[in-house]
């Protein structure tokens, strides 16, 4: 039975008709194209770039990723703190925005240590036990409203659902 | 444009199982089409392209909007499908169209997204399987479990055979 069935099913739905497209579409694509046309060139794709402006963006990411790759050595030994102090070691604080980077670099490294010492250790198991907890019954509640909400009127016929 | 947008919206619709968001889909289609527009414009597989795009993004928004609620929305019993009355040479051409995409429709997407990519876009179920992310024996369960619940729907057609 279950071939026949298929056969049936494929003679069924292939000679349905295509379905006819909103008569809103055409327009609704001519007003996508005429927005996204307004747009400046930076908020446009990155292929409708210009030319020198891609390349300058090639170069700048690729500057990036590789200051990054040299500083994983230092992070990888030593955490945040020690790659920041080897960085200050390295001179390359001659800059005084440097320099003021890193007084809010230890500030925030003494906040980070007077906290873990000033919290029992079990408070904070407790608030990320809290936090789980939280999460769990918000996506319980999400997916409860997902299907009284969306699946109850979508077997209900509701062409939005 | 004019040439293609049916069979787009009827892709999208069919994968998507709602008419919003297909016309959504449609539009991104078009979009993605004026931006190749120098590749597309002399080239004979244009409407294979149009249809291959609007399969990839119809996909792409069920997965984006529907992943995370497949534990919860996946129902294993197969969804009843409500048949007119009326006998079928009653029916005109339009009445049984609005009959199969109603049915279609009706499908849990589980099941409804392998049926229209078998039986419309000619994937095999090796294929569904592999870009649907799921076990080969889960796709032919859920076609199977499509097929059966349209069986009444076919059988109101005249589809005898079908139902032997």
């Amino acid at each position: 039975m279950s071939d026949r069935l298929e056969s049936a099913v494929d003679r069924a739905l292939r000679a349905a008709p295509l379905r006819r497209a909103p008569a809103s579409l055409e327009e609704r694509v001519l007003r996508e194209i005429g927005r996204r046309a307004q747009l400046p060139w930076w908020r446009q794709s990155f292929s409708r770039w210009p030319r020198l402006a891609r390349a300058g963006f090639t170069v700048t990411c690729g500057s990036i990723v590789a200051a990054v790759l040299a500083a994983t050595g230092p992070w990888a030994q030593g955490g945040v703190w020690a790659a920041a102090g080897a960085w200050s070691a390295g001179g390359a604080l001659s800059l005084p925005w440097a320099r003021s980077v890193l007084t809010l670099v230890d500030a925030a490294r003494e906040f980070e240590a007077a906290l873990v010492r000033a919290v029992p250790p079990d408070w904070l198991y407790g608030a990320m036990a809290a936090g789980a907890v939280l999460y769990a019954a918000l996506f319980g509640l999400g997916a409860a409203a997902y299907r009284t909400l969306y699946l109850d009127s979508h077997s209900a016929g509701d062409p939005q659902s | 444009m004019r040439a293609y947008q049916d069979m787009v919206f009827s892709t999208a619709a069919r994968l998507a199982g709602n008419d919003a968001q297909a016309e959504d889909i449609a539009q991104d289609v078009f979009i993605k089409a004026y931006e190749n527009f120098e590749q597309l414009r002399t080239d004979p597989a244009a409407g294979g392209w149009l249809k291959t795009v609007a399969t990839n993004l119809s996909l792409n928004y069920l997965t984006r909007y529907r992943r995370r609620w497949r534990l919860f929305s996946e129902e294993s019993s197969v969804p009843e499908i409500a048949v007119p009355d009326a006998i079928v040479s009653d029916l005109s051409a339009d009445q049984r169209q609005a009959l199969i995409e109603e049915a279609l429709r009706r499908l849990p997407p589980h099941q409804r997204v392998p049926l229209v990519l078998y039986h419309f876009e000619d994937y095999s179920y090796q294929d569904i399987a592999l870009r649907l992310g799921v076990s080969l024996a889960k796709i032919k369960t859920d076609i199977a479990r499509a097929r059966a619940a349209m069986l009444p729907m076919l059988q109101s057609q005249g589809i005898e055979e079908a139902g032997e």
